[in-house]
């Protein structure tokens, strides 16, 4: 499935895009490990590739770097073909920065020179390189590393200059490969912010891979939920959480819960008719697009996705809970109900104990298309991301 | 319990301690020994004799120059041959190797036969190369000798590296292939090239048979050759004066350039390798120059090998010398004459000591690669590693000095020397497997209920087991052919096959010569090449899940791993 632009007209139709990928094909052998991607990333934008270990989504960053070749398809980056049928830049060749999962800092260059070196390969003297390689790292506040070896300092440090040598680049897209795979949590933050703040200040477009859902929320303008090689949905962070396109984009973002209904129909706009056995009920929500249009709207009975924060203490429906698990911020009550088995977030403590009944009720739900009617069969189902 | 333990541990570095004790130190230090007691008078004319200076100068000449040469073509053939788009890569890998399974005499003999006056090119299409028997011919045979230890050592540099995105990350910061090449791979490599030269200049300075089949014949004598001179050739107590003299200054030269090179060397090494690293193949595109590449190594081969063998293979099968190498000269009759009962004799002796010198060194150096895992054991290791730098022409003397009085011109001292030639081979490949042991295998084994015994054999043993294997086989082969102890120890009643050869080519008999060298070179390959493919295939196994990850190109582990 492609994401939610059209693929039609060509580059030059959106000057404004600093990176087009089209119909892009990367196979190893017999093994797929990109199928048809199509994406565009436009002048300032951040885009998330979410995905799990496997995905296809540092491939797709190799892609568009030059480091791998793709099989069929096109790479557009700042309105130059970097990659066709006919030709393909090599990576050194196209504008683009980008900052390693494992670092990759060079072991025998200081911090200063590493950053410096970007600069040294446009030519830039070797005096003015190291002078505005040094205003870098100030701005990072990294400043007093400069002479230190890769191996003389902190992972956190070791990534920011991964991030300044990548900015040295003065690319128009840079690329991310899960930088804060191998941070601390609190480091992950501050490498976030800087990210961003250094993104503001550049105007520049980035790409960044992640397999942390929050992360990819948090920071992108545009998340795109990547999966076995294929793009499944490239949307608003809200829009990929609220409404995904299937079940395996909504696992991707956040714990679901997979309800069977009864009876589900959209009445109105953005409400639904859902009956879980106890007559039907309205409920705030809407349906995913179907995959074939011509076969209209999913047919009764059907499969409901179901956050954990949709779910309100009180309500229409009846459930045991089945287990109790405190997060701090809420509590998470697994409940068993005859649609399925449901995930509850509620805010505070926990209130209730194993074996209780309650009555809860939906804020929201969300049909989800006929393929899910599979996953509907195991209606325990609780699908949380990887 | 533990007490027991602490007891088998210290009666095992003792065991150790002692056989490196008795194999390397006894003799060295008799070597001084002797030296010291002789007579100002005798050292004196020795050190004023004639010749001296020149094969002082002359192996000066050889460590200078065919250490960097060696180091410059096998590492440009490993850095060519790492591009996944070259051509037959497989075939070219094994065929960068292939110089290290002719022994050094072979090599050189088989090169007089392909090139020099009379051989394979001149009797073919009269053209001979007259400065082979020389200071130039010497140079080239050991650097194309010496140069696949580097081509190896290079490869697994590249392969053991700790980043893989390295390249990459100059690539994306604008470096085109000759900078990355420049600025990030050469520097990167920077250790391991000083390890190289160390290897190189070790091998150099003990070289003996290329310099005594190619050069003695053109007056150009070495230390070694002298040595072999002295001890095997002439009887006066001046000689044996002058070869323990040489003997001590060969030492001495490998001390003063070795140790310091060690102590600088051994920890950058060692911060280089890091654990669960996994090779980079850039895949640069350029189809043209990977075939450029292809054809110049394949085109090497030939030429430094290839058409050498074929000269020998030749003039073993062909009556007599001069004749061209055509089927209607050939005949048996070589063979028949070079496998008389005294060198069937030999050939049984060699396979005997090498299996003997394998066996026991396996063991040994797994003992000490275990022991040097705990502080006290580290300095054996160390002093392991360390034995490889003496000249065998050296140890030989003072082998010779020490042992000699008991075992002189019997099997068994030829066998000490080996035992102490090869400790380090066998120790290294021990070593570095024990090296890449995690810890916590042996802590999950122990935890799991197994004794330390039992640990051991469970757990490390089968983890072991290929580099075990891989270190017998170069002990093996090294003794197979080993020439330079051999020929200053060996009695009329026991030599060795390459002794044999030596001998046969010191009386001229070329159509001997060549036979037996191919029967050497049959032997070395009918050992090595079964357990070669076993070793691969026990690789294989252990490795096929990261093999097959690594055979797609440029992915991730990350994107390999799910599929």
């Amino acid at each position: 499935m492609r994401g939610d632009e059209s693929p039609a007209g060509s580059p030059a139709d959106r000057p404004q895009d600093v990176l087009v990928c089209r119909d892009v094909h990367v196979r190893y052998g017999e093994v797929a490990a990109l199928t048809d991607v199509s994406l565009r990333v436009g002048h300032g934008e951040v885009v998330a590739l979410l995905g799990a270990s496997g995905s296809g989504k540092s491939t797709l960053l190799n892609v568009v770097a030059g480091l791998v070749q793709p099989s069929s398809g096109e790479i557009w980056i700042g309105g130059r073909q970097a990659a066709g049928p006919a030709h393909s830049t090599a990576p050194e060749q196209r504008a683009v920065g980008m900052v390693f999962q494992n670092f990759a800092l060079w072991p025998h260059l200081s911090v200063l020179d590493t950053v410096a070196y970007p600069l040294r390969r446009a030519g830039t003297p070797a005096r003015a390189a190291r002078a505005t390689a040094a205003g870098l790292l100030d701005q990072l506040g990294i400043a007093h590393l400069a002479e230190r070896r890769p191996a003389e300092i902190s992972g956190g440090e070791q990534q920011r200059v991964g991030l300044a040598r990548a900015l040295a680049r003065r690319a128009r897209l840079y690329l991310l490969d899960e930088p804060t795979a191998h941070l601390d949590t609190h480091l992950r933050t501050a490498f976030q912010e800087s990210v961003l703040a250094r993104q503001r200040d550049t105007g520049a477009a980035v790409l960044y891979a992640t397999h942390d859902a929050a992360e990819a929320l948090a920071l992108a303008d545009r998340v795109a939920l990547v999966d076995s090689g294929h793009l499944l949905q490239l949307a608003p962070p809200a829009v990929v959480y609220d409404e995904p396109v299937s079940l395996a984009a909504g696992a991707l973002t956040g714990p679901c819960s997979v309800l069977t209904a009864a009876h589900v129909e959209p009445v109105g706009a953005g409400e639904l008719s859902v009956d879980l056995g106890d007559g039907p009920v309205t409920v705030r929500g809407g349906h995913a697009r179907p995959a074939d249009a011509r076969t209209g709207l999913p047919a009764a009975p059907g499969v409901l996705m179901v956050r954990p924060n949709w779910v309100e203490l009180g309500g229409p429906f009846d459930g045991r809970v089945v287990s109790v698990a405190f997060r701090g911020p809420h509590t998470d009550y697994r409940l068993d109900h005859p649609a399925g088995s449901l995930l509850a977030a509620l805010p505070g403590p926990a209130r209730f104990a194993v074996g209780d009944r309650l009555r809860w009720g939906l804020s929201r739900a969300w049909l989800l298309g006929r393929d899910d009617s599979a996953a509907g069969a195991q209606p325990s189902a609780v699908i949380a991301p990887g | 319990m533990r007490g027991s333990a602490r007891v088998g541990d210290r009666a095992a570095l003792g065991v150790a301690a002692l056989a490196i004790g008795a194999l390397v130190v006894v003799p060295l230090v008799r070597l001084g020994q002797v030296l010291t007691e002789q007579h100002g008078s005798s050292l004196s004319r020795v050190l004023h004799g004639p010749g001296l200076a020149d094969a002082a100068v002359h192996t000066a000449l050889l460590v200078g120059t065919v250490p960097i040469l060696a180091v410059t073509l096998g590492s440009a053939m490993a850095l060519l041959l790492r591009h996944t788009d070259l051509p037959l890569r497989g075939m070219l890998l094994v065929l960068a190797v292939l110089p290290l399974v002719v022994p050094q005499f072979v090599l050189g003999y088989s090169w007089s036969q392909a090139y020099g006056r009379g051989g394979f090119t001149d009797s073919l299409l009269g053209l001979h190369w007259t400065g082979l028997e020389g200071p130039v011919g010497v140079i080239v045979v050991l650097v194309i000798d010496t140069a696949p230890l580097s081509f190896l050592l290079t490869t697994a540099g590249l392969a053991t590296r700790a980043q893989p995105e390295l390249e990459h990350a100059a690539r994306l910061s604008g470096a085109g292939g000759w900078a990355v090449l420049r600025t990030v791979s050469l520097p990167l490599l920077r250790p391991v090239f000083a390890a190289e030269l160390a290897l190189s200049f070790v091998v150099t300075l003990e070289s003996f048979a290329v310099p005594q089949v190619l050069g003695t014949p053109a007056g150009f004598s070495t230390l070694t050759t002298r040595i072999y001179a002295d001890l095997a050739l002439a009887s006066d107590p001046d000689s044996f004066v002058d070869a323990v003299t040489l003997a001590a200054a060969l030492v001495v030269v490998a001390a003063v350039v070795l140790v310091p090179a060690d102590l600088v060397l051994a920890p950058k090494l060692r911060a280089a390798r890091t654990a669960g690293a996994g090779g980079v193949r850039t895949a640069l595109r350029g189809r043209g120059r990977g075939v450029a590449g292809a054809l110049a190594i394949s085109g090497y081969t030939v030429l430094a090998v290839g058409l050498p063998t074929v000269a020998l293979v030749a003039a073993s099968v062909t009556r007599a010398v001069g004749l061209p190498p055509t089927p209607s000269n050939w005949t048996s009759a070589n063979f028949r004459t070079a496998l008389n009962a005294p060198t069937i004799d030999a050939i049984g002796n060699s396979i005997w000591l090498a299996g003997c010198a394998a066996f026991a060194l396996t063991a040994l150096g797994a003992l000490v690669a275990a022991l040097e895992r705990r502080r006290a054991g580290r300095a054996l290791g160390t002093a392991a590693t360390l034995t490889f730098a003496i000249p065998g022409s050296a140890l030989a003397v003072g082998l010779l000095i020490a042992y000699g009085r008991w075992l002189g011109g019997t099997l068994a001292l030829i066998l000490v020397a080996y035992l102490a030639k090869f400790l380090a081979l066998a120790h290294r490949a021990a070593s570095g497997a024990v090296d890449r042991l995690p810890d916590a295998e042996w802590q999950a084994a122990r935890t799991s209920g197994a004794r330390p015994a039992v640990a051991a054999t469970t757990v490390w043993l089968p983890a072991l087991g290929p580099a075990l294997l891989a270190g017998w086989l170069l002990v093996f082969l090294g003794a197979l052919h080993e020439v330079t102890m051999s020929s200053l120890l060996y009695s009329v009643d026991n030599q060795t096959l390459a002794v044999a050869v030596l001998n046969s080519q010191e009386l001229g008999e070329v159509g001997a010569t060549a036979a037996l060298s191919v029967v050497l070179t049959a032997l070395m390959l009918g050992a090595g090449l079964p357990v070669w493919l076993g070793l691969r295939a026990m690789s294989r196994r252990r490795t096929g899940r990261a093999r097959a990850q690594r055979a797609l190109p440029l992915s991730t582990p990350e994107t390999a791993g799910a599929r």
